[in-house]
């Protein structure tokens, strides 16, 4: 079950719409290594998970990644207000217009639909955590190439936020994989699979 | 509201960090005091700007569905 709070986890309060920026940053929203895959891959992955501390990090973490959706949705959003079609023409954002108005949809930086093809929920809880971890990097070097973008402070600030939390779940699924690895034959890690094969 | 956000950021943050370190009784006990200042700065808030959400003690019905909504400036809420 969840619960609606009517706040972002951080502050978002953009003044100048910028298209060019928006056509981006939308692919934290719904390209491979946005925040919509990333919830589904944590809150997907818990069901599989043999330990406590491992259920409650993966519902937390898949948790405050629908917060940081929201957070990447409002940020597209004022982005785009109060656009004239030649704004909106010379930011090459025509293309994503056509189709969507200045509705917010989940596509990549190249207008490609989301696909649950970039994310994986393996069933075993060395290779799901390693898959965990990676994702929090790849998602720290899509904000890190969105600054290089970005000179906005209102832009900088949110986006900046939301690349400190990847570090943070980096760090969070990093002890996660340790106190798995704990739980095994440290002479093989890999000897059975604690979330199927019956020790 | 920044306050509000500011401690339930902290809050979080123990959260998160409890689910790894369940033993750490140093953040727990910080988590307990971080709730307590939590709880009332969210009881002022909602009496003067409504309810935060459908589990609130604040229940003014027009205060929910008034902007502004989280994404949205508060001057161009609602028209």
């Amino acid at each position: 079950m969840w619960v609606y709070e009517k706040r972002l986890q951080y502050p978002v309060k953009i003044k100048t719409p910028n298209p060019a920026l928006a056509k981006i940053i939308i692919t934290q929203y719904g390209g491979p290594d946005g925040e919509l895959g990333a919830s589904l891959r944590y809150l997907s992955q818990r069901y599989s998970m043999p330990y406590p501390e491992l259920k409650a990090i993966l519902t937390d973490i898949g948790t405050e990644e629908l917060g940081h959706l929201e957070m990447v949705g409002t940020i597209v959003y004022q982005l785009t207000r109060n656009l004239t079609p030649e704004q909106i023409k010379e930011a090459g954002f025509d293309s994503y217009f056509v189709d969507h108005t200045t509705g917010i949809y989940p596509v990549d930086a190249s207008g490609v639909p989301y696909s649950a093809s970039t994310f994986a929920s393996k069933g075993d809880p060395i290779t799901d955590l390693h898959e965990d971890l990676a994702a929090e990097q790849k998602a720290r070097t899509t904000y890190d190439n969105i600054l290089r973008f970005c000179d906005d402070p209102d832009v900088i600030d949110p986006i900046r936020f939301l690349r400190q939390r990847e570090v943070v779940h980096y760090q969070r699924f990093g002890e996660g994989l340790r106190i798995t690895t704990d739980h095994l034959d440290s002479r093989n890690f890999y000897a059975f699979n604690p979330a199927f094969d019956k020790k | 509201m920044r306050q509000i956000n500011a401690y339930r950021f902290m809050a979080w943050e123990l959260h998160i960090f409890l689910d790894t370190h369940p033993n750490n009784c140093e953040a727990a006990k910080k988590l307990e005091d971080t709730r307590k200042k939590i709880d009332e700065l969210t009881k002022n808030y909602e009496d003067a700007y409504g309810p935060m959400g459908e589990t609130s003690n604040q229940t003014s019905r027009w205060a929910w569905i008034t902007g502004p909504w989280p994404w949205e400036i508060e001057e161009e809420a609602d028209n």
